[in-house]
């Protein structure tokens, strides 16, 4: 068994607004090891963003643990907070969140130049980076110039450049049509394994789930396992509105 | 943002007036709360429409009030504006009767000047009183005075002259005498004279002419005029200058007769009728002081009293042929002239009013911008585009009738406090009270102002919204973006162009007025006011373009922001470098801004050196000392020279001649010691040094030195001869070589023209030799310059000099304390001052703008830092990286806006000087205020990062993932 690099415990997550309180996630638990691929799969507004925003410290849960290396990381301070996504996390928006007045070279080097390399290595790195995701001869072109494949890889290159240990993607195909989401899936997934990466992404779509290693159904609040990690065993409900593992409870 | 629910009406029932009202009322409470949801942008918004306005309007209010308070109180410090003289005996009555009736004059008095006699109770008619130094009895002499017969009601207005020790009444069975009467009646009489003091005056009805031998008593005809028992209610000296009692009789000012020095005053009311009417047939003519109702002196404007004072005159002289009236229009123009220089001065302030409306117009781009996603919602819910323009109207109409109706309270209020505070600095609520009672507000000028400022905030509102609003019209005219900023880039240059062009004509218009005038009167104030308004736009563009050119720099220097910046160059370069959500918006207004506040800083600074060094040249020496009578020069240079301290005294012999039609004083002096004692200036002699131009003088007696003026005037060039004549008790002419051409000299001032800081009476001198003068039998003058050793006490010199004669006025702090500049400061703020304020409002415009503006590009990159925090960059990191941006643009724009500032303040200084002092008498050359200028900018710098770190911590404070949410 692999070592543990992600512990979740009974975590909650409640967004309180003006009109409402909304409670997203409800005491949910998980292990992740080190070179897992995890995959989330769940409905829109189901928590799996929240999930992801949870473990790489962007947000904090109202209650419950994330254990990175059995370190509580809701105890630790702003600046360790930093550093941890800085160098240890590797995070692919669902949006992009690309620069816009950069170029897609500039982009990639962006998380290399917080990390306070300087910018030949920076750009040294950034070019190998983009040669990595075929886009070395867009290197000078600004994200408005590049179309939504293209801006994906940019984002899976600026996620890579400081060799994190946990790659996360939210729904890193959800802008895409089937070709290009396979495309980006086997890109993703293939650099991560060649690093030895761990990885978590979320999806709404099944079809997507059948490269990871283990799928977790969020479902209700909570976060579902039942060993399995073919996509062929998960069924969609249409009277709950839920995906379910098969043979599974509804 | 807008309440989004409440947009769609479902009011779609009802007669079309009820739609329409509900309608009305629906889009009313959604400007409302449209207003009040955007608090502080709504305020930032209402404060610069109300500054603007507020300023514009008090100038206004200010300019038709103030005139008519300065003129009121101007003329109630002048003992009349007019006196009237006749040839023929018994005339002065119809006179009288006649200007009794016209509605101009307030107040006619009497004046008899005759002769008075003290101590003649025991002359028989035969005591032989000529000459008086010398008469019969001299050891019980006769004492004799110049008397002036008023009435007693004239003395409220003549006592604004004197200086009285007692009393200032002139009732029945007093008389007024004067300080140096007094000490001759002291001889006299052997006893202390004081106010209270009885004796026996006899007043005269005749004079005699010693011409004819008329040397004894009886040719007084003192007879029936002899008065016992009189008391001595005053004893006065005369402290005037601009006054008629001055010009009538002489008063004190330099080169008068001082007549009213050695003399008293004697009620009219205690003569009989028949008395003054024996004095008038003797040839004793009466003259008439005519004191003008203000009110009506004062209607067309301050600027008309002149004109209006010289038609009484001519109404007069008309109907009275043998009449001559002497008008103190001199004065008057004066004051005209200054209070068109001091409220012309006050345009000065355009700059910092066109900078607030300029944030207005800023805040008002930047609130519409804010907006675009709220206009995007209307149009998604089907709002036409008419509808969201209407609502934006609607949202400008109420902030214009806020800001309206404020701009006038306050426009009020200020033009109130301001001279509320003049005259001593602290506020009087009689003044404040008395400026409501004279208040008067041009609609037509509240109009116009309102249109320009609201007309400008209008069109911008309009323009912005449209253009988000229309986006196919916007599309339609402009073909590409590039399309767009080459349009744009063309029209602003060619506007550029006609300002520079406009500026250049006025510019010459204006040198060529200067070339052709000697004093800064009312034509070169016109024109050096018209070429402000059109600099002021010169600046403005002269920025823009400036700015231009600093942001193309700014963008490719990378690798100065490599070195400066180290690691954090990555981020600093690449914002700089962006087109959009850039600082470089900041450089041009921050620029502007900076380039106009080290000018105000400087022109003030350049005009404080200037008066000093002015004053400093006008008082001439280490200490000036002016006689107001005219004393022996050679015996006092001698007794002065002997106060231990003093190295050298230098008297000028004086006295009034002709050169043509010009009447000149004509002053004598050592042209070697004027030389070394004169605080010479390079200017002085236009084509000579002042040493050379002496010592050639020094070496030929029947050499003269005249204004440049007069020499260009007449053909008298140097070497020529000419005559002056007419010397006043001298030759009628005297031939001269024309030695140098001089512009001014140190205690004299300008040789030609009229400086009212002088109190000369004379508009032109001239200098000769000394040797020449004393050779006409001149031996008297009322100028004294003296040089002090190294290290003397000059306090206690001063303090020495004032002992040796009471009439002696030893460095004064102002030379002509009249001068109608320092009573107009009373009232309108002095140029310096106005400039300050200036400066403190760009200051204080400036900062609001970097906090403004700041916030804004900020907000518009939250997401971007939300990125960036997401991705492991630090809060610390990233405040410190914006703080370094922010600041390298303020310390850029302030290291080009200040040189600018310079060039703006050399060339501003070239036409502006009307408009900063009363005439050129020293160079103006530029002098930097280095202290107040980094505290200006010091305070600048401070106050905007200061201002600028609330905004930061506030974008670094919303949580990252919902600045993440908030971007999709």
């Amino acid at each position: 068994m692999s070592k543990k690099i992600i512990s979740v415990y009974n975590l909650t997550k409640t967004f309180v607004s003006k009109a409402e309180e909304l409670t997203v996630l409800r005491g949910t638990s998980f292990n992740i090891y080190r070179g897992d691929i995890i995959c989330l799969l769940g409905i829109s507004g189901s928590g799996k963003t929240t999930i992801l925003n949870l473990i790489a410290g962007l947000d904090a849960p109202s209650s419950g643990r994330v254990l990175y290396s059995d370190a509580n990381i809701s105890e630790w301070t702003l600046d360790k907070l930093y550093d941890f996504r800085l160098h240890e996390i590797g995070f692919i928006f669902q949006e992009f969140y690309l620069l816009e007045h950069l170029t897609a070279l500039e982009n990639v080097m962006v998380p290399m130049i917080l990390a306070e390399k300087t910018e030949n290595e920076a750009q040294e790195r950034a070019l190998d980076l983009l040669t990595q995701v075929g886009l070395r001869r867009k290197a000078m072109n600004h994200p408005e110039e590049l179309s939504s494949g293209e801006r994906q890889r940019i984002c899976i290159a600026r996620a890579i450049a400081n060799y994190p240990s946990i790659l996360i993607a939210d729904e890193p195909t959800g802008t895409l049509d089937s070709k290009m989401g396979d495309e980006i899936m086997n890109l993703l997934l293939g650099i991560a394994q060649k690093r030895q990466m761990t990885v978590i992404y979320t999806t709404h779509d099944p079809y997507v789930t059948k490269l990871a290693k283990r799928i977790f159904l969020v479902q209700n609040g909570l976060v579902v396992e039942n060993g399995q990690s073919s996509s062929d065993n998960i069924e969609f409900d249409e009277t709950s509105f839920k995906y379910k593992f098969k043979g599974g409870k509804k | 943002m807008m309440e989004q629910d409440d947009f769609v009406s479902s009011d779609t029932e009802g007669s079309f007036y009820s739609r329409a009202f509900h309608g009305f009322l629906f889009n009313l409470r959604l400007i409302w709360k449209n207003i009040r949801n955007k608090k502080r942008s709504t305020v930032i918004i209402i404060i610069g429409l109300v500054f603007s306005m507020s300023i514009l309007f008090t100038s206004s209010i200010w300019m038709n009030t103030s005139q008519k308070i300065i003129a009121d109180d101007y003329i109630e410090t002048l003992d009349y504006e007019m006196f009237i003289s006749t040839f023929l005996i018994n005339a002065m009555d119809e006179v009288y009767e006649f200007v009794f009736y016209d509605p101009l004059v307030k107040q006619a008095d009497w004046i008899f000047p005759t002769v008075a006699l003290f101590n003649y109770e025991d002359k028989d008619p035969s005591y032989t009183w000529f000459p008086e130094e010398n008469q019969e009895n001299m050891t019980n002499p006769l004492s004799l005075s110049s008397a002036f017969v008023v009435s007693s009601r004239s003395i409220d207005r003549i006592k604004l002259n004197l200086e009285i020790e007692g009393n200032a009444t002139l009732n029945s069975g007093e008389i007024l005498v004067s300080y140096t009467q007094a000490k001759q009646l002291e001889k006299v009489y052997n006893e202390t004279i004081s106010p209270g003091y009885v004796l026996n005056v006899a007043i005269t009805r005749r004079i005699p002419n010693t011409d004819e031998g008329e040397h004894t008593m009886q040719y007084y005809d003192i007879e029936e005029t002899t008065y016992e028992n009189y008391t001595i209610s005053g004893i006065y000296n005369y402290i005037g200058h601009n006054s008629i009692i001055d010009r009538l009789v002489g008063g004190g000012s330099e080169g008068a007769g001082g007549i009213i020095l050695d003399s008293i005053l004697f009620p009219a009311e205690d003569m009989t009728r028949v008395d003054l009417f024996i004095m008038d047939s003797n040839g004793l003519l009466p003259r008439l002081l005519i004191k003008t109702n203000a009110q009506l002196l004062r209607e067309g404007g301050i600027t008309q009293m002149p004109d209006n004072l010289l038609a009484l005159k001519e109404r007069i002289e008309i109907n009275f042929f043998h009449s001559f009236c002497y008008i103190i229009s001199q004065e008057i123009q004066t004051m005209a002239d200054e209070y068109r220089r001091s409220f012309s001065a006050t345009s000065l302030f355009l700059p910092t009013i066109a900078s607030a409306i300029f944030l207005t117009v800023l805040s008002t781009q930047i609130t519409i911008k804010r907006r675009r996603e709220e206009i995007a919602f209307l149009r998604s819910k089907g709002a036409s585009s008419g509808q969201i323009i209407g609502l934006f109207f609607g949202e400008f109409i109420l902030i214009s009738s806020v800001s309206l109706v404020l701009s006038i309270g306050c426009g009020i209020l200020i033009s109130a406090l301001v001279p509320s505070f003049g005259h001593d600095g602290f506020f009087s609520t009689s003044l404040f009270l008395r400026y409501f009672q004279y208040l008067e507000i041009s609609p037509y000028e509240i109009e116009i102002f309102a249109v320009l400022v609201l007309g400008i905030y209008l069109g911008v509102t309009l323009i912005n919204v449209i253009s988000y609003v229309r986006k196919d019209i916007q599309e339609s005219f402009l073909i590409t973006r590039k399309g767009q900023q080459i349009v744009g880039l063309s029209m602003k240059l060619a506007a550029f162009a006609l300002t520079i062009a406009g500026f250049v004509f006025l510019y010459l218009d204006y040198l060529a007025i200067a070339k052709q005038s000697y004093t800064f009167g009312f034509n070169l104030i016109s024109a050096s006011s018209k070429t402000l308004y059109v600099f002021i736009g010169v600046i403005f563009f002269g920025c823009y373009f400036a700015s231009i050119g600093l942001n193309y720099i700014l963008k490719n220097i990378e690798g100065v922001y490599k070195r400066m910046f180290k690691k954090r160059s990555f981020f600093i370069f690449r914002n700089i470098k962006r087109s959009r959500k850039s600082l470089t918006d900041l450089t041009f207004f921050l620029m502007l801004m900076v380039c106009l506040l080290s000018s105000f800083i400087m022109i003030r600074s350049t005009t404080i050196n200037n008066a000093k060094l002015e004053d400093a040249y006008r008082n001439g020496a280490d200490i000036r000392i002016q006689s107001i009578l005219p004393v022996n020069i050679s015996e006092y240079e001698g007794i002065i020279n002997g106060i231990p301290g003093v190295e050298k005294t230098l008297g000028f012999y004086s006295i009034i001649a002709s050169i043509g039609y010009q009447s000149v004083e004509v002053f004598g002096i050592d042209t070697t010691d004027y030389s070394n004692i004169g605080q010479w200036i390079d200017e002085s002699f236009p084509e000579v040094k002042a040493n050379d131009a002496l010592a050639d003088l020094g070496v030929d007696q029947t050499g003269i030195i005249l204004s440049t003026y007069v020499s260009e005037r007449l053909g008298f060039s140097v070497g020529r001869t000419m005559f002056v004549t007419d010397f006043r008790g001298g030759p009628f002419y005297v031939r001269f070589n024309v030695s140098a051409v001089i512009d001014s000299a140190p205690g004299l001032g300008v040789a030609h023209g009229y400086d009212p800081k002088m109190n000369r009476i004379t508009n032109e001198w001239v200098l000769v030799n000394k040797e020449m003068f004393t050779g006409l039998g001149v031996e008297n003058g009322t100028l004294f310059l003296a040089d002090v050793s190294d290290g003397a006490d000059v306090e206690a010199i001063v303090e020495q000099i004032k002992t040796l004669n009471p009439l002696f006025i030893v460095n004064p702090e102002r030379i002509n304390p009249d001068y109608i500049g320092y009573f107009i400061t009373g009232y309108i703020p002095p140029v310096t001052v106005i400039l300050l304020i200036g400066a403190i409002f760009i200051d204080i415009i400036a900062i609001v703008y970097v906090v403004i503006s700041t916030e804004f590009t900020l907000e518009q990159r939250r997401s971007e830092y939300a990125v960036l925090m997401a991705l492991g960059g630090k809060q610390s990191n990233i405040r410190r990286q914006l703080i370094y941006e922010i600041s390298l643009f303020i310390l850029v724009t302030i290291l080009i806006g200040i040189p600018l500032g310079i060039l703006t303040t050399l060339m501003g200084i070239s036409f502006l000087k009307p408009l900063l002092m009363t005439q050129e008498v020293v160079v103006m050359v530029l002098h930097i205020d280095v202290v107040s200028l980094l505290i200006m900018v010091a305070t600048l710098i401070i106050a905007a990062l200061l201002g600028i770190i609330s905004p930061i911590r506030k974008q670094m404070k919303y949580e990252i993932v919902h600045e993440l949410r908030a971007t999709v």
